[in-house]
């Protein structure tokens, strides 16, 4: 699989690289700060790409700005973003276009380099990986929020799991029920959240984006 | 007395005026150089002698040569006195005053001496310059307390921010230090025994190896998340990379109540100490929302216009809110005032609660906007 890194810190992306070359991905390009990302991403288009959220020249989220513009050139270009920390409103807007093929992981997931490299899978897969850090920050607050008021604690709490990318089975092992009545809550879901009929990774997408949709933010400008 | 420093602008009202006092001092120094000022004082006695010797030969009489020196003398003696007088620090009007008055005063009584020693009219001018004089001396303190109130008030608030600026401070860096101590270096130093242990073990028992290795890792994560908290605490990321407007929003995300936001920010970035500021205060006030209101919604609204950016958190809760009660309001209150800024609490009991903030604060050039 044709990858493409943008880290900064050279320490993080040497081993990054390293790490993935070591299980069978061809490190296409590793950059190093927002524009050549940019460039990058659209000149190579990789299989999958990993960009760090922070990148000069602004040292602040040109990664994930370079993530959505290319995003928006090639529609649905799986890209895993990581940062030291997460804020639910970037996850919101990575996958405000609803397409899927999208991971926010925290840096500290690296560690863990089994689960790291299965996330980079799925997300090339067109699935979505969500920390269970933005998870648990959304958690507390769901309680109030329509139309999420309409699903059961257990509905919500595989919704969670479906966040963070996790398959049927992978959900039905977590919460230690079927996958056939998982099956059954995610259909159940779809429906409570108004989901319109199309491809299941699709709908997953939007059911995420329906848990991280919950507050009426709105400007005036 | 007032000191001239004061004069370069402070916030406040003080602000010396009237355009002697404005003189630079480059100018009261200013004037001809020594040698033409010599030449000139030369030039004047040579002609007052010359004009004093004609009238000696023609057979001297009514002294008409006075009127010439006294035409010499006034204009010589005039300036040196005044530009004496402008080189003094502090109630400079006063003493340029004082020298224009003596100056018409010796005149008049020189004008006196040559009208042949009459009845002594210059009295009247003197008792005037006297006068004029006194009252201005009187109104000088006048004014000039006025202004030292003004400005012995905005010295006492700025050392009372000032220091509670550094207070706050102080207790920010110990508690950094506190945390980094307890949690990422104790954490660090678990993390280095682990891979040492596991490094003893690995040819020996690789079982036990593993389970080191595996408890590095995780502490690993610990110290992470750790730092992670702390760095929040400090300079939250979503501000430095967002700014107040999208720090805000995300503050929004990750309270557990419906929050309404309405933010009206100009694409200039503010200030970063005040952001910074606006964004903890915001955050405090909406954590006493969640922690003792009982609201079932709350709503911020956040704008900037007139070279201030004010910002309010409402609730619908039980109100009660006190700045006395808790110290939650009062470090919001002390770490506005650092930048003039000014906190409202209007909470009646039963709510609904509002916390107005407000901060003077200037804009930088437009931000390097993310989308």
């Amino acid at each position: 699989m044709r990858v493409v890194i943008a880290e900064d810190l050279a320490l993080l992306r040497d081993g990054l690289v390293r790490l993935l070359s070591a299980h069978d991905f061809e490190v296409v390009a590793a950059v190093e700060d927002g524009p050549s990302a940019l460039k990058a991403l659209i000149g190579h288009r990789p299989d999958v790409a990993v960009v760090d959220v922070r990148l000069p020249p602004t040292f602040t989220n040109e990664g994930l700005v370079a993530a959505i513009e290319a995003r928006r050139q090639l529609p649905g270009l799986p890209i895993l973003v990581l940062s030291q920390y997460v804020e639910p409103l970037y996850a919101r807007e990575l996958l405000s276009d609803g397409v899927g093929g999208v991971g926010y992981l925290l840096k500290d997931r690296v560690m863990d380099v089994g689960q790291f490299v299965d996330a980079v899978c799925q997300v090339a897969g067109g699935g979505t990986v969500m920390d269970p850090e933005v998870i648990a920050q959304l958690l507390v607050q769901r309680a109030r929020d329509e139309p999420l008021t309409r699903l059961t604690n257990r509905e919500r709490g595989v919704l969670a799991l479906i966040a963070e990318g996790r398959s049927n089975a992978a959900v039905a092992a977590g919460l230690f029920v079927s996958e056939k009545a998982v099956s059954k809550h995610i259909a159940n879901i779809f429906m409570k959240l108004d989901l319109p009929p199309s491809d299941d990774d699709n709908r997953r997408v939007m059911a995420v984006l329906a848990y991280l949709n919950a507050r009426t933010t709105h400007q005036e400008k | 007395m007032i000191d001239r420093s004061v004069r370069t602008d402070t916030r406040g009202s003080a602000r010396v005026s009237g355009w002697i006092s404005r003189v630079p001092d480059a100018v009261a120094n200013s004037g001809w150089p020594r040698a033409a000022r010599w030449r000139i004082t030369n030039f004047g006695l040579v002609l007052g002698l010359a004009v004093t010797i004609v009238w000696s030969v023609i057979g001297a009489g009514y002294f008409w040569p006075g009127w010439v020196w006294l035409g010499l003398v006034v204009p010589f003696a005039f300036l040196r006195t005044v530009r004496r007088a402008l080189r003094t620090q502090g109630l400079r009007p006063l003493a340029v005053h004082a020298a224009v008055s003596l100056e018409l005063g010796a005149t008049g009584i020189f004008i006196w001496l040559m009208g042949g020693l009459r009845y002594f009219w210059p009295i009247w001018l003197i008792l005037g310059l006297v006068v004029t004089f006194s009252t201005h001396a009187w109104v000088v303190p006048l004014f000039s307390s006025d202004r030292e109130r003004t400005l012995e008030e905005r010295v006492d608030v700025l050392t009372r921010t000032r220091r509670e600026a550094l207070d706050v401070q102080e207790a920010e860096m110990r508690r950094v230090e506190r945390d980094l101590h307890d949690g990422a270096q104790a954490q660090l130093v678990s993390l280095g025994m682990n891979l040492g242990m596991a490094d003893d073990l690995l040819d020996t028992d690789p079982v036990e190896a593993r389970r080191h290795l595996i408890e590095a890792r995780t502490g690993a994560a610990a110290a992470l998340a750790d730092l992670r908290s702390l760095v929040r605490g400090i300079y939250p990321p979503v501000l430095a990379d967002r700014g107040l407007d999208g720090a805000i929003q995300a503050l929004v995300l990750a309270v557990p109540l419906l929050v309404e936001a309405s933010i009206d920010l100009p694409d200039a970035r503010l200030s970063p100490p005040v952001e910074s500021a606006t964004y903890f205060a915001v955050a405090e006030a909406l954590t006493n929302v969640v922690k003792h209101s009982n609201a079932k919604s709350a709503w911020i609204q956040v704008h900037y216009g007139d070279g201030t950016l004010s910002a309010v958190v409402g609730d619908d809760g039980n109100g009660g809110a006190d700045r006395n009660r808790g110290t939650g309001l009062q470090g919001i209150e002390r770490r506005l005032a650092a930048f003039d800024g000014t906190l409202k609490i209007s909470s009646p009991p039963g709510g609904p609660t509002a916390i107005s903030m407000e901060v003077p604060c200037e804009l930088l050039s437009p931000k390097i906007s993310p989308s």
